[in-house]
């Protein structure tokens, strides 16, 4: 059934009152900097796609342009959230700058999977890799690996910042994605560091569960990338990214009771179970 | 380069007290302390301590985790010697003189056939012979000085660790992983319980004792509390610290305070009713370093145990087996890995300092062969004590859960440091059965 239908005008508002709660993290946000330090970060995905419209929202609302905004190209990406970007950008008019570690990309032949030897790098990279720990002389192009995240993600998220001058910036997390987020602030600084610039991060959707955000997409006819349709919940590099339930929309599966991010995941709940049994510790 | 921030101490000190698990106040104000020693399999020993403080009786000799000692009528002192899966008695001048492991003609066999399996605890009884806790063989049961069985109780136990006789000769059982306490006689009925089998009620008790007011004292080990529980099942009293401590076991003094083994702050307490902590003994420094930064991830240093160098394996709760085998043909670099092959658990890990707040990502390449439980990457964090942060393992931030056969699989997660705590135990770890290789560690803040 179509996203909208599913939405009963009870739910809506709830969801509204949830947009509100972020919509005031996007306005402190702007009192506490200026546009130009403000940066968002948006991949194409569900999560920082509300994120995007929440802050447009706002911007709308206060009659100014949207910060600018990164999005990674790994090397590894989805046609359809290439298209839907695409189509978003031009909607919405968004200051989109795609941002590469291309120096990574030539060395790998802009081939997955293919060697990338450390001393073809230029010594930005090398020098990341060498504050990493990183010590083999060479690593597979892979945007999931530990290496290839840091390169791919982390370091062009880095030069973003420092190119830009960006002091905010607007991040799609939730605290229900991962337990690692549970303690996640809405304002978090980070203090410069080993090439990372000094910066806050800005997690305006911090509080919405995956349901109470198909909810308000649906509520809202927020537009979304059409894989969710497919059965994908979770979308990251192409090659890994693994559709959950085949054909069954994203907002039609078990939401709650289930891994947003599963795949070759097993089931962690069962895990837990047995290592309970086992009786140690 | 390598940065360590706290080099650790020789590990097996006699008289560091790592991790005391059974205490108990003897009639000349002595404390006797078991402690099982530490997380490498070291340092395992029975301590007496005055109560100033000073040791002045200690036996080591041999004990592999050793869960209890208790001083009998005849001075004496009996020790449950739990990875060993043995009994012994040892004299004030430390001769052996009963060995539980020469019972069946040498085989360690006990008159029902059957062998101790991971005991936790043992009793003197009234007639000289001994109530066992025998934990992996969920029951427990009276034995005289020669492996015969006198007394058998072993419905429904699930990994009880304490049984101790009561006044009128009932057995009070803390059934651990059934998470209820129950008071048996001697017809093997059930004469009273404590615990519905929810977490929320009892989580992993640990012990309990009859107090003089026939209220019932129970060490409630995951929910780090000591409870006193009326006849009826009422709360009456409850002992928690500020911070997360497992509580082992906990004694009553004649003065009516209680003596609490706590394994997280590596002491022994003694507590009063309105709570004070009115004598503590801790002797404990720790073994493992702390380094600055993830040491030898990538698994190029050897150590001199031929094991990688700057990690530990952890064997404390791998039941006596686990080791480290090495997957030698992997190109570019050998790639370590654990081989295990029953219950309980195993790791190697090291400890790195971290600041709380911080966000790390952690992550390598792991492989597994023939895991029957679970093998991951995990980990503890602990405060500036020593004590984990977390009640129970599985509430710990890990990587993926890999079970099977599964080939070099990439494995990232990310943890924000819980406040207090002051270092992170990256571990490797395996439980159950089969092997878990790894490569490519790495740990970094973000």
């Amino acid at each position: 059934m179509a996203l909208d239908k599913l939405i009963s005008e009870k739910r809506k508002r709830q969801c509204a009152k949830l947009i509100e709660i972020s919509k005031d993290i996007v306005r402190q946000a702007f009192d506490k900097f200026k546009l130009e330090e403000l940066g968002i970060t948006w991949t194409g995905g569900k999560d920082s796609g509300l994120t995007l419209w929440i802050i447009r929202q706002v911007c709308q609302e206060k009659g100014i342009s949207l910060p600018k905004t990164m999005i990674i190209g790994e090397g590894d990406e989805f046609e359809e959230i290439e298209q839907f970007v695409e189509r978003i950008k031009k909607e919405w008019n968004v200051p989109l700058e795609i941002c590469r570690n291309e120096d990574i990309l030539k060395a790998a032949n802009y081939r997955l999977n293919a060697l990338v030897k450390v001393k073809d790098l230029n010594e930005r990279n090398r020098e990341e890799l060498e504050r990493l720990g990183f010590e083999e002389d060479e690593f597979p192009f892979e945007a999931e690996s530990y290496v290839g995240n840091h390169l791919m993600k982390t370091v062009v998220f880095n030069q973003f910042l420092e190119r830009n001058r960006i002091k905010g910036i607007f991040q799609g997390l939730r605290w229900d994605e991962h337990p690692a987020r549970f303690n996640d602030p809405y304002f978090e600084f980070k203090e410069g560091g080993d090439l990372m610039p000094e910066h806050t991060r800005i997690r305006p959707i911090l509080h919405f569960t995956e349901k109470d955000l198909w909810d308000t997409y649906g509520g809202f006819n927020i537009p979304y990338c059409v894989l969710y349709e497919r059965g994908y919940r979770s979308l990251g590099a192409k090659t890994t990214s693994q559709i959950s339930m085949e054909g069954v929309p994203a907002w039609e599966q078990d939401l709650e009771n289930t891994e947003e991010r599963a795949g070759r995941r097993q089931d962690k709940e069962k895990a837990m179970e047995r290592m309970r049994k086992l009786g140690y510790m | 380069m390598t940065e360590i921030i706290s080099s650790g101490t020789k590990r097996g000190i006699p008289g560091n007290i790592e991790m005391p698990l059974a205490v108990e106040r003897l009639p000349n104000g002595h404390t006797l302390i078991a402690d099982a020693g530490d997380e490498a399999g070291f340092g395992s020993e029975i301590v007496e301590v005055d109560p100033v403080g000073n040791i002045v009786w200690n036996y080591n000799e041999g004990l592999r985790f050793a869960h209890s000692g208790r001083r009998l009528k005849n001075g004496n002192t009996l020790i449950t010697d739990t990875t060993n899966n043995r009994l012994i008695e040892v004299t004030p001048d430390k001769k052996i003189v009963m060995n539980s492991d020469e019972w069946g003609s040498g085989t360690g066999k006990l008159s029902d056939g059957s062998h101790l399996h991971y005991p936790n605890e043992a009793f003197e009884l009234e007639d000289r012979t001994f109530l066992v806790t025998d934990r992996n063989n969920d029951r427990c049961i009276q034995v005289d000085r020669n492996g015969k069985v006198i007394w058998a109780f072993e419905k429904e136990l699930q990994h009880p660790h304490n049984a101790n006789a009561l006044p009128n000769g009932n057995i009070l059982i803390a059934d651990s992983d059934g998470n209820r306490i129950l008071e048996i006689n001697r017809k093997k009925e059930v004469i009273w319980s404590y615990g519905d089998g929810s977490k929320e009620t009892l989580w992993w008790p640990r012990s309990g004792i009859r107090l003089k007011n026939g209220n019932t004292l129970v060490t409630d080990s995951k929910n780090h509390r000591i409870i006193e529980v009326s006849p009826h099942g009422k709360l009456v009293w409850i002992f928690q610290t500020e911070h997360v401590d497992k509580f082992y076991i906990t004694q009553a003094t004649k003065e009516d305070s209680f003596l609490i083994a706590c394994t997280g702050h590596h002491q022994v307490i003694e507590v009063d009713r309105a709570g004070n902590i009115v004598w503590l003994f801790r002797n404990y420094r720790r073994p493992a370093p702390i380094f600055a930064r993830l040491a030898n991830g990538f698994f190029k240093e050897l150590g001199d145990d031929g094991n990688p160098l700057h990690w530990v394996l952890a064997t404390r709760l791998s039941e006596g087996g686990g080791k480290v085998v090495w997957l030698n043909n992997h190109k570019p670099s050998s790639c370590p890995g654990l081989e295990f092959d029953r219950p309980g658990t195993l790791f190697l890990q090291q400890d790195i300092a971290v600041k709380p707040g911080s966000t790390y990502r952690i992550g390598g390449d792991i492989k597994t062969i023939d895991v029957k439980g679970t093998a991951c990457l995990m980990v503890d964090f602990f405060d500036s004590y020593g004590a984990s942060l977390y009640r129970d393992i599985t509430l710990m931030p890990s990587g993926e859960f890999f079970t099977g056969t599964i080939d070099w699989t990439h494995d990232i997660f990310e943890v924000r440091v819980p406040p207090r705590a002051t270092y992170a135990e990256l571990r490797v770890s395996i439980n159950n059965s089969g092997k878990v290789f790894v490569r490519n560690i790495m740990m970094n803040l973000i």
